[in-house]
């Protein structure tokens, strides 16, 4: 087929359709399990660096999958969003930076407003 | 026109997002939730949308924003301008999850959608409540839905959702006692459906129709003598006969969309590209009629319910790179976006275009031959890898090629990054 840059192609724009034909690694397709609920977001300070997520790193957030003990989360803290890991024990909710700060005690799991799990970071190097 | 015929025992839902800008907003600036927020139009001249806080202060949709403005830190409120980037894909992503639900789908606009759903009438509630969580925790925005037998009731029993906390933004016709519908039709005004304007119900008042169940119990030979056959169709959908067909095209201030039904599926990405460049000029002449240009276009296709493989419903949207009415460039745009989200070889039966971010096309022409003659000798090509290397604003034709913010670009002091289709944009977690 036409890929469309041709100078008879009344078209005259690269086709995306080239993405059906070449073997390309597509890091949407490897990276990304659900489009519709994934976002990309970029993380500011430090304190999560001992799970290898550094300031100025991109974070993938899937928002359907469900948070389990130990899980890297963005959670809404006081209106801000923040990654935390999340600690499920019990009746208790923590949500912990990896830097042995002080933790977020959470009373009850209602209270929790996760906005999403981190299923990767593209770690800077 | 194909309208898909309904099946026996389907109820068709009506789902809408609650503020939707205001909640696309909400989403990834959680401070907002609980406070009074308004969203401004283009040149942050008045609000567009408002939070249920705003509202609660008197705020009206269309107020000019230096009137409010002064009030503005004692009350606590929050202005964004308007941020269609953001809208339009949190748009696609809202209509793809619903999408998911329905045996067929109607987009109807940026914000709210028709879906066919089969099923036991008993189980219809619950459906609906899976509806809407799942866009909750797929996209973070909240909806309503309505179910019932036609679209002018589904639309119908959405705002009695609306307006009743207590049912948790859903609602279905068959769940409700009979005398209780009767009560509510009987209160609200005729303006409160779905298509009857202000002239119309005016004129209906004049004629004793006054409420809902007055025009329910009309006289459909009547109305349709006296006004037209749009709303005797209201008529026949009051009392339960499904006869609005799919909108093929729907225009106003915020909004300009085409969409239709195919007499023989689309499987193949070129036809659809055809498809698409259909659309995309109709609209490019609807906007140099109406003297507009379009900032976000939104894509949306959909397989039938009836053929037996795969259902899909899928939706993108794109920001275009300056806001136009060119159709050369809508065109691009629209084939281009619509090829990243179908497959090939699925049956698609519908598709549509729908235009947002419109602001006033004023002194910006398009040289539409000098721009096609670029094109067949790759400028376009070359333009696109100077700017790959050395960013947006690097080069360009005209005012593209302006670092400086050209005349048409827009005051909006209160914008929101975009969060979602810029790559420096992106919201930041804090560690």
């Amino acid at each position: 087929m036409n890929d469309g840059g041709g100078p008879g192609d009344a078209r005259g724009f690269p086709s995306p359709a080239q993405d059906y034909f070449h073997g390309g690694i597509d890091l949407n397709r490897h990276l990304i399990r659900d489009r519709t609920c994934t976002f990309v977001m970029r993380v500011s300070g430090n304190s999560m660096a001992a799970a290898g997520i550094s300031d100025g790193d991109e974070l993938i957030v899937d928002r359907s999958l469900t948070p389990r003990d130990g899980s890297v989360v963005v959670a809404v803290v006081n209106g801000e969003l923040l990654i935390r890991r999340l600690h499920l024990s019990g009746d208790h909710v923590r949500l912990q930076t990896d830097d042995g700060g002080v933790p977020t005690e959470v009373p009850e799991l209602a209270d929790l407003s996760i906005w999403g799990v981190v299923t990767r970071c593209l770690h800077h190097v | 026109m194909s309208s898909e015929p309904s099946l026996p025992g389907g109820r068709i839902a009506l789902v809408d997002v609650n503020n939707f800008y205001v909640s696309c907003e909400r989403v990834f600036d959680p401070a907002l939730e609980g406070r009074p927020v308004v969203v401004l139009s283009n040149n942050d001249g008045c609000v567009v949308a408002r939070s249920e806080e705003a509202k609660q202060l008197g705020i009206a949709t269309g107020t000019p924003w230096f009137k409010v403005a002064p009030e503005a830190g004692r009350w606590g409120l929050v202005a964004r301008s308007s941020n269609y980037e953001l809208y339009g894909d949190l748009s696609a992503r809202v209509m793809e999850v619903l999408g998911r639900f329905g045996s067929w789908q109607e987009v109807y606009s940026i914000d709210e959608c028709f879906l066919g759903l089969p099923g036991d009438e008993r189980q219809l509630l619950g459906t609906a409540a899976r509806i809407r969580s799942a866009v909750m925790r797929h996209v973070g925005v909240p909806v309503c839905v309505g179910v019932a037998g036609t679209k002018t009731l589904a639309k119908f029993v959405n705002h009695i959702a609306k307006r009743n906390p207590h049912m948790q933004g859903v609602c279905s016709l068959d769940s409700m006692p009979a005398a209780e519908v009767a009560r509510i039709q009987s209160r609200v005004p005729v303006t409160g459906l779905w298509g009857v304007g202000g002239r119309t119900a005016k004129r209906l008042n004049a004629m004793g129709i006054e409420t809902v169940a007055d025009l329910k119990a009309a006289d459909p030979q009547l109305i349709r003598k006296r006004f037209s056959v749009v709303l005797q169709r209201t008529v026949l959908e009051l009392n339960g006969t499904a006869c609005i067909p799919h909108s093929e095209e729907r225009a106003d201030k915020q909004q300009i969309m085409f969409s239709r039904s195919f007499s023989t599926p689309v499987t193949t990405a070129e036809e659809m590209d055809q498809v698409m460049a259909v659309y995309a000029q109709r609209g490019a002449a609807r906007m140099a009629a109406q003297g507009l240009n379009a900032s976000v276009l939104t894509v949306t296709a959909g397989t039938s319910r009836f053929a037996g493989g795969e259902k899909s419903f899928p939706s993108a949207s794109a920001r275009l790179p300056v806001p136009t009415q060119d159709p050369i460039q809508l065109t691009r745009a629209a084939v281009a976006t619509m090829r990243t989200c179908i497959s090939e070889g699925t049956q698609y039966v519908r598709a549509g275009v729908l235009f947002t971010g419109l602001e006033p096309a004023d002194g910006q022409q398009t040289l539409d031959p000098f721009v096609s003659d670029l094109d067949q000798r790759h400028i376009g090509d070359l333009l696109g890898s100077v700017r790959a290397k050395f960013g947006e604003a690097a080069i360009g034709l005209g005012q593209g090629g302006l670092a400086v913010p050209a005349a048409w670009s827009m005051k909006r002091d209160f914008s929101s990054p975009r969060y979602t289709t810029e790559w420096s944009d992106l919201p930041v977690v804090r560690a």
